[in-house]
């Protein structure tokens, strides 16, 4: 695991920003396990956009960063080998929160959930809302978008 | 005595909470900048986001506003809120079935002074649209 080595007890708002840049900087190199290095053994996650209506069950994207979060960004890069992120703005504070205003972006190449593969792009506007633990690790992530828009960018206008 | 940007933003939400248009709208600037994603509304002027409390208040007459967090980030401020309601009428071009609503959103609030000055928000519109029983994102009005 990644840790930073004079990590202080307690975060500025630049360290966590600085860890928060590292971290989407590794994901726009689709580096998921350098992402996952940077957060806690325990980091939380959530998705709640992250909805698959199944005729049984329902799957969220709620657990865990080495459980969940690391599946769903895997499945992501396959789906959408370019997968990028441009970010327009982070802001942190002193107590180790951040947040990230990015546009997430990809052609899909294989299939993505329900959603078939036609060559279609995104640009996705995200807010991701971070917490820095004082060992300057990510310890929460929490996004939010809208994926009404990225399903009709890719052609797919059913709702489930 | 000053009012820090996070003071601001819960006034904002509190008249939201309270179906009080006029009060949330008494905190945002008259140029304030809107996006509201989920709507294809960007950049737009301080109206948008009347029409959107207006919209929410008739629509959602029982309105639950749940704040998970607000966190002041310098002149930003985030709030995680989730809207819950039953539909009354009809929503975002949704015809009313009754149906129950719960949609977790982000704010992104940018506060100049004791203004906000821009608000950005995120919801999934098809997390939406799932609630009230629409089946395709072209076809809305039919249910």
């Amino acid at each position: 695991m990644t840790e930073l080595a004079s990590a202080p007890a307690t975060m500025t708002a630049e360290q966590a920003v600085a860890v928060v840049t590292e971290f989407f900087d590794r994901y726009r190199r689709r580096d998921v396990e350098g992402m996952v290095d940077l957060c806690t053994d325990n980091a939380d996650f959530s998705y709640p956009p992250f909805e698959v209506w199944a005729k049984q069950r329902v799957f969220r994207g709620d657990g865990k960063v080495r459980t969940v979060g690391k599946v769903i960004w895997t499945g992501l890069i396959n789906s959408f080998p370019n997968l990028g992120n441009v970010v327009h703005q982070i802001d942190g504070n002193d107590n180790g929160d951040v947040a990230v205003v990015c546009d997430i972006t990809g052609t899909q190449q294989i299939a993505w959930a329900f959603i078939k593969p036609a060559g279609g792009s995104i640009v996705a506007p995200h807010l991701f809302i971070l917490h820095v633990d004082g060992d300057g690790l990510i310890d929460s992530i929490r996004a939010y978008w809208d994926n009404a828009q990225v399903c009709r960018d890719l052609g797919h206008l059913e709702v489930d | 005595m000053t009012t820090s940007p996070r003071q601001t933003v819960e006034a904002f939400l509190t008249g939201f909470r309270h179906l009080d248009s006029d009060a949330a709208l008494s905190t945002v600037s008259a140029d304030a900048r809107i996006t509201v994603y989920p709507l294809q509304i960007v950049d737009a002027g301080r109206d948008a986001m009347a029409t959107l409390l207006q919209d929410i208040a008739r629509s959602l007459p029982d309105l639950m506003l749940t704040v998970r967090s607000v966190l002041e980030l310098g002149g930003v401020v985030v709030a995680e809120v989730k809207i819950e309601g039953t539909q009354a009428a009809d929503f975002l071009g949704v015809v009313n079935q009754e149906k129950h609503l719960d949609v977790d959103s982000a704010w992104r609030f940018t506060v100049t002074g004791e203004e906000i000055t821009g608000i950005d928000v995120y919801w999934c519109q098809n997390q939406l649209l799932r609630r009230l029983a629409v089946k395709r994102t072209d076809q809305i009005a039919i249910v």
